[in-house]
């Protein structure tokens, strides 16, 4: 199975390359006045607005550094039974993909007061690395105002 | 998963740049005792040369970690926007495995192909002299049925390519199928994966003859040329119809 993998300041964590749609560059980013908190804007994605959410910030609650290693991660989110939406993930370092055995991951143990996004841990020569649930990554509140749909959609 | 960002940067690796890479934290060592130095160093009794090794590698990378030039991501951000005057159909982003057969380049979806082998003796089944199985090929221990694309597609690959033999032809094994059911073909050559939009598709002209346009479900126009792009599940129940 293969990830992309990325840091949260010094630790690496994994996506699921499958929930990937593709890897961007760091865009300029369209800011989104009084938005909920974790995310910083909307890119324009061929032609579609799509919400992006700063993982440092949200993580750590520093901002990403620009730097070229920085890239935004479009995600498809579920929305609703089989459909998906884009969510932009601005990431430090999303530079890598690595294979790894999906039996490699445990869990830490310390999941209780976690943040839900946090996923289980798999060891290599340089340490931890663990995945991200990207379906986790926003609060149900925030997640109905990004992906509601508009009334006249049936 | 296409991966556009920075690769301007990451083509640029260390060994091809001219008067040194000045930056916090670049330790140039295969300048001092990698391949290009001294060659002291005790990692290339394992990696041979520098470009083989992790520390290398990871210098490489290292060079990303650089500001953003000046207009990057208003450029990128313009690139981006647009394609709302062309806005793409359902489906995005696909990627197939790009192989010649003769002078015909087709292309396979990606995730139907399990494997690219070096072509390996083919043991021929007894009395299938004819048709398109070809034998039985050992790939890693597994025994899979062989078949002959050009056969079952009705490509005549006598010419070879048109360009005369200048450069070296690899032939390859390509294994596909789903889980349980892999088969595997030679090839004359394999490009590699090719990503494209679903509107770079063309329609597969109504003047095609053949049994080839039975399971070419699109054309792509690729340098140059075009390329037939199979349906994996119309070529694996043709691939079925033609063992039983």
């Amino acid at each position: 199975m293969l990830f992309l993998m990325f840091r949260l300041g010094q630790d690496r964590y994994l996506l699921d390359a499958g929930q990937v749609e593709e890897v961007l560059p760091l865009l300029s980013v369209k800011a989104l006045p009084a938005a909920p908190a974790g995310i910083v804007g909307a890119i324009n994605y061929r032609g579609a607005p799509v919400p992006l959410i700063d993982l440092s910030l949200l993580a750590l609650g520093r901002a990403a550094a620009p730097l070229l290693s920085t890239r935004i991660i479009l995600v498809r989110y579920p929305v609703g039974a089989g459909e998906h939406a884009l969510l932009g993930l601005i990431a430090e370092r999303a530079i890598e993909t690595v294979a790894r055995d999906p039996a490699d991951f445990v869990a830490t143990g310390v999941e209780a007061g976690m943040p839900p996004y946090l996923g289980p841990v798999a060891s290599d020569d340089r340490g931890l690395i663990q995945r991200i649930r990207a379906e986790a990554l926003l609060p149900q509140a925030i997640r109905e105002i990004l992906f509601q749909k508009p009334a006249t959609h049936s | 998963m296409p991966v556009t960002a920075g690769m301007q940067a990451t083509e640029q690796g260390p060994g091809i740049q001219g008067p040194g890479i000045q930056g916090p934290g670049i330790n140039e060592c295969w300048r001092q005792i990698g391949v290009s130095g001294d060659r002291s160093c005790p990692e290339l009794q394992e990696h041979l040369h520098c470009r083989n090794c992790p520390t290398y590698a990871e210098i490489a990378r290292s060079l990303l970690d650089r500001p953003l030039p000046a207009g990057y991501s208003e450029e990128w951000a313009r690139h981006f926007a647009r394609g709302a005057d062309r806005p793409e159909p359902e489906g995005g982003a696909r990627s197939v495995v790009l192989f010649r057969l003769g002078e015909e380049w087709l292309g396979l979806p990606t995730t139907t192909c399990h494997e690219i082998a070096e072509p390996r003796r083919i043991h021929s089944l007894p009395h299938r002299r004819t048709g398109a199985v070809l034998g039985i090929v050992n790939v890693r221990g597994e025994l899979l049925i062989c078949m002959s694309l050009p056969e079952l597609l009705g490509i005549d690959t006598g010419g070879g390519p048109s360009d005369g033999g200048k450069i070296a032809v690899f032939r390859r094994l390509i294994v596909i199928g789903a889980d349980e059911r892999r088969v595997a073909f030679e090839v004359d050559e394999v490009h590699g994966m090719h990503s494209y939009g679903v509107r770079d598709q063309l329609a597969v002209p109504a003047t095609i003859g053949k049994s080839a346009s039975t399971v070419i479900q699109a054309m792509l126009s690729w340098q140059g040329r075009t390329v037939g792009c199979l349906n994996e599940a119309l070529l694996l129940a043709m691939i079925d119809r033609s063992i039983a």
